[in-house]
């Protein structure tokens, strides 16, 4: 699945707060037109009209004050002002307004370097659904995104991990962002009210791959996200059918390996390509390469770049394993 | 011939006898000044060749040429460089420096061994930012904002970078310092406040924002360096700090300093309008008090940078309602501007054409910074390139665009000669719409959702950078036109007369062209105003040798 086209999705203002925006957008768009204008046509008029060749020595006049004129160029766009003031507060307001907890999906953000993860709620069965969401080159958009129902209002709680930097969660077609700051967590909220794929794009500079740090909002009908959430399947999308991923496939993709490394081609992405590794090295730098990456450096690429994961024992020697198996 | 300050000088120290010398030791505030346009402009062709850099790596998605570290290192040197070493001690080094005194009738600055000291402040700071390009780990890669924790945790080199800011910011300080003091002790008799140019006004204004705000960045790079050296836990996460500190330290000196690039540039307007209207300046007053007012209040709305920023939603309604207050006596000059064309007589030379070009292009970039106070609105805009062309528009086709303008006003008093004003003219509308068309479509790109500081993007938006790069093609050919041409008027003009626009303020009373060392002969009685016309020629006319009135 593509990311989905950003202009489409950005003219369907897919959140009930969008029109609000807009409409505080354009006001601001037709008021700076006019107070444009009456300060770019009377220049031109002027310059045209008092034209050197146009104006004899003795007409010129030296008027340098004009009190009622004065007063109207202070007062009338001072009164506009407060009108933008007005509708700048009030669009913010209804996007800053958190919904009541019990009408609304709360559901967990946790952006890092340069990955979107989202934890929903448990369902009926007691199941989390936990979905890392990372932009793969290869297909050219994100594999998985936040799955959630029209009509519904959903909080987001967002947070980064405390060794990690500063991002922002942006949806372009729903008008809203907000920063994710490590060590606090901060929240914004919407209700979508059309079918469709939104991008969500980091907005807070993060170093390397920020312009990569893509994920995508996914609004769905009622009974399909419905479906999909009382069920234990990693997206609506997956094919149930298809042969399960190992292990170490799934726990390479939810860590976000994958926006880093690539695996099955040569392709130097932000780390050095994985294709290949287990037959230069063994498993036990594969393990120390992921606890503690800063420990051996490959030529041509930088401490402090990669996380430590500091993931159980068991899940390591999976992914050792996987990487191992990537020939 | 009578000597000029290109034949000698004071110095330092001593008297050297060798003219290279005497040029690293001046002590005169016209050739300190000339010292950093020279370095200034070098620095700012670096930057725009880096911004050229970044233009050909968006022209299409995907990576082009260059990798998404070298873009991060490309946009953070262009803005260092464009922000701390040009265009904040622009305005008032350069023409500040060398036009403020003369239009107060001193013969110096209050302190010209300070000056000199200070520029080489300045030099100190420039090498040590530039230093760390030539490091093993590279030049930073923060952006110009340095925002915590990214700024402790990468692994470049930031220290340079930091540290050269803060010294470039004492360099800043003293500047203020120098000219606060030049401006209440050395103005000519009978000059009171009421009776300075405009552009003294400006540079008055900017002086205190330099005293007063620059500390609290210098005090925000020293923490930050503490914090990533010694970890003394105040902006790092990790460390129990808070990097939202950060960013309200920052920007508490960072929105004051858009205020100290802006006003002297407005300054230069208020020059430039009467002298090619040919007639006295409308709401002289309003003019010289809506920059002191821009200046107070501009420290007290640095928030408008955080509505995104987790910061409580009272403060943000707060900020932005001073945010608009702002607007209002920017807005006031601008109507003064135009009402000063009203009746007169205009003269279209080419300073004249970059004042009028600048009210178009700055009312653009005023008006955006308006949608962007909106609070709901920014939610939306921020951090997009909405916000960047919006400061594109500001600070080039504000700011620097009157930089030029003032650059060619002034040019025949400094040089003592003219360039060719139909090329001149050329390279202005070169540049005026390359300028236009390298940054409107990134109104456009940033409301559909481009985020800044992106070295790759959605295909989407593809369009908008190709009409963008073929602006920044056309804006850097005229540019480099227009040094061109001020090249050959510097060597091959003709000689431009000690008043070639008929001007009435006292830097175009001088005794010879280019001015003597010590300036104006004597020191001369001001009880005129600086705008004084009638039927469109100067009404105050000295005799050169006695400075005593002639009319
Ligand atoms: C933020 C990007 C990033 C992420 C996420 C990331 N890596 Fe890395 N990785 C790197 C970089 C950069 C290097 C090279 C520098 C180093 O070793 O620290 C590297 C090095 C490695 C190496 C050593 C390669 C060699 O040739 O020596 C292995 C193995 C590795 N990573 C595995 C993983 C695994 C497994 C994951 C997921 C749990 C992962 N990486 C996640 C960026 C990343
Ligand atoms: C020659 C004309 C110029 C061009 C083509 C140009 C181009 C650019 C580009 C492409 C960016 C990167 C935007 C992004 O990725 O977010 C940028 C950023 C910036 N530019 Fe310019 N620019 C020019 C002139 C200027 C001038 C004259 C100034 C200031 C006086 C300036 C100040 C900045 C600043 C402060 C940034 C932000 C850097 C950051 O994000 O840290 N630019 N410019
Ligand atoms: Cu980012
Ligand atoms: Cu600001």
């Amino acid at each position: 699945m593509d990311v989905n086209n950003t202009l489409s999705g950005f003219n369907s203002m897919a959140a009930t707060f969008a029109a609000d925006v807009d409409h505080a957008f354009w006001l601001n768009f037709w008021i700076s037109i006019v107070l444009g204008m009456t300060v770019i046509i009377p220049m031109f008029y002027f310059a045209w009209k008092y034209r050197e060749s146009n104006v004899k020595n003795e007409d010129i006049s030296n008027n340098s004050h004009n009190t009622p004129l004065e007063i109207a160029w202070t007062l009338i766009p001072t009164a506009l002002m407060m009108v933008l003031f007005y509708y700048g507060y009030t669009s913010m307001k209804t996007l800053r307004t958190m919904p009541a907890a019990s009408e609304s999906i709360t559901i967990k953000v946790e952006g890092s370097k340069w990955k979107w993860k989202y934890e929903y709620p448990a369902n009926k069965a007691g199941h989390v659904h936990k979905i890392t969401s990372v932009y793969d080159k290869k297909i050219g958009g994100v594999k998985r995104g936040l799955y959630v129902p029209k009509g519904q209002k959903v909080i987001l709680e967002m947070t980064s991990p405390i060794n990690d930097v500063i991002h922002a969660y942006f949806v372009p077609a729903f008008r809203m962002k907000e920063d994710v700051i490590p060590g606090r967590t901060t929240k914004q909220w919407f209700e979508a009210d059309k079918v469709g794929e939104y991008d969500v794009e980091c907005a807070e500079y993060c170093g390397t791959a920020h312009s990569y740090m893509y994920s995508k909002i996914v609004v769905m009908e009622r009974a399909d996200y419905d479906k999909w959430f009382e069920s234990s399947a990693k997206s609506p999308f997956e094919d149930a059918s298809a042969p399960a991923l190992s292990k170490g496939q799934s726990l390479y993709e939810d860590n976000g390996c994958a926006g880093c490394h690539s695996i099955d081609t040569d392709a130097i992405l932000v780390g050095p390509s994985l294709k290949g590794i287990g037959a230069k090295h063994d498993a036990a730098y594969l393990k120390d390469a992921i606890l503690t990456p800063d420990k051996v450096v490959p030529e041509g690429f930088y401490p402090g770049v990669m996380p430590p994961f500091a993931l159980p024992e068991a899940d390591v020697a999976e992914l050792v394993k996987y990487m191992q198996s990537a020939k | 011939m009578s000597k000029s300050y290109f034949d000698e000088t004071h110095c330092a120290i001593g008297h050297p006898k060798s003219t290279f010398m005497q040029w690293m030791l001046t002590i005169d505030h016209k050739r300190i000044g000339l010292m950093y346009a020279a370095v200034m402009f070098t620095f700012f062709f670096v930057a725009v060749a880096t911004a050229f850099v970044m233009r050909l790596e968006l022209f299409a998605p995907g990576a082009q040429f260059i990798d998404g570290d070298t873009f991060n290192q490309a946009f953070t040197l262009h803005g260092v460089i464009m922000i701390f070493l040009f265009i904040i001690p622009g305005v008032p080094a350069v023409l500040g420096n060398i036009v403020m005194p003369l239009m107060i009738g001193a013969k110096d600055v209050s302190f010209p061994r300070l000056n000199w000291f200070t520029f080489w402040l300045y030099i100190l700071g420039a090498l040590v930012a530039l230093a760390s390009l030539f490091t093993d780990a590279g030049f930073a890669d923060t952006g110009w904002t340095f925002y915590a924790p990214y700024s402790l945790n990468t692994g470049t080199n930031v220290i340079f970078t930091l540290v050269a800011a803060f010294i470039l910011g004492m360099a800043s300080i003293l500047t203020g310092l120098n000219f606060l003091v030049t401006i209440h002790r050395l103005r000519a008799p009978g000059m009171t406040f009421w009776k300075m140019p405009l552009f003294v006004w400006g540079i008055y204004a900017t002086a205190w924002i330099q005293l007063l705000a620059t500390p609290v960045v210098g005090i925000t790079l020293i923490l930050a360096i503490m914090e990533k050296y010694f970890g003394i836990g105040i902006f790092d996460p990790a460390k129990g700090g808070d990097p939202v500190l950060f960013e309200h330290l920052f920007w508490i000196y960072s929105h004051p300093a858009v205020y100290l690039m802006i006003l002297p540039a407005f300054g230069i307007m208020s020059e430039i309008i009467p002298t090619f209207s040919r007639r006295t300046i409308f709401g002289y007053r309003s003019i010289a008090l809506s920059s002191a007012s821009i200046a107070g209040v501009g420290y007290l709305v640095w928030g408008h940078h955080l509505y995104t920023s987790g910061m409580a939603d009272t403060a943000k309604v707060i900020f932005s309602f001073l945010t608009f207050f702002v607007a209002i006596p920017t807005g006031v000059k601008f109507y003064d501007w135009v009402a000063t064309m009203y009746k007169g007589k205009i003269i279209l030379s080419t300073p004249m054409l970059w004042a009028l070009g600048t009210i178009i292009t700055f009312t653009i970039g005023g008006l955006t910074g308006v949608t962007i106070a909106m609070i709901g609105v920014d939610i939306h805009l921020q951090d997009t390139y909405y916000t960047v062309a919006h400061f594109h528009y500001a600070m080039l086709g504000g700011v620097v665009f009157l930089f030029f303008a003032g650059l060619h006003y002034w040019f025949p008093l400094v040089t003592g000669k003219m360039y060719n004003e139909k090329q001149a003219k050329i390279a202005f509308y070169l540049q005026f719409v390359g300028f236009n068309l390298l940054w409107f479509p990134m109104f456009i790109a940033g409301y559909y959702g481009m985020p800044r500081r992106y070295f790759d993007y959605l295909p989407e938006f593809q369009i908008y950078h190709q009409f963008s790069f073929f602006g920044a093609v056309i804006f850097i050919t005229g540019l480099t036109y227009m040094f061109v041409v001020f090249f050959k008027g510097w060597t091959k003009g003709k000689p431009s007369g000690t008043n070639p626009w008929n001007a009435t303020t006292l830097e175009w009373h001088m005794p010879s062209s280019p001015p003597p060392l010590e300036n104006h002969s004597k020191v001369p009685y001001v009880d005129f105003e600086p705008y004084e016309y009638h039927h469109g020629e100067p009404v105050v006319k000295f005799d050169y040798e006695t400075m005593k009135r002639i009319d």
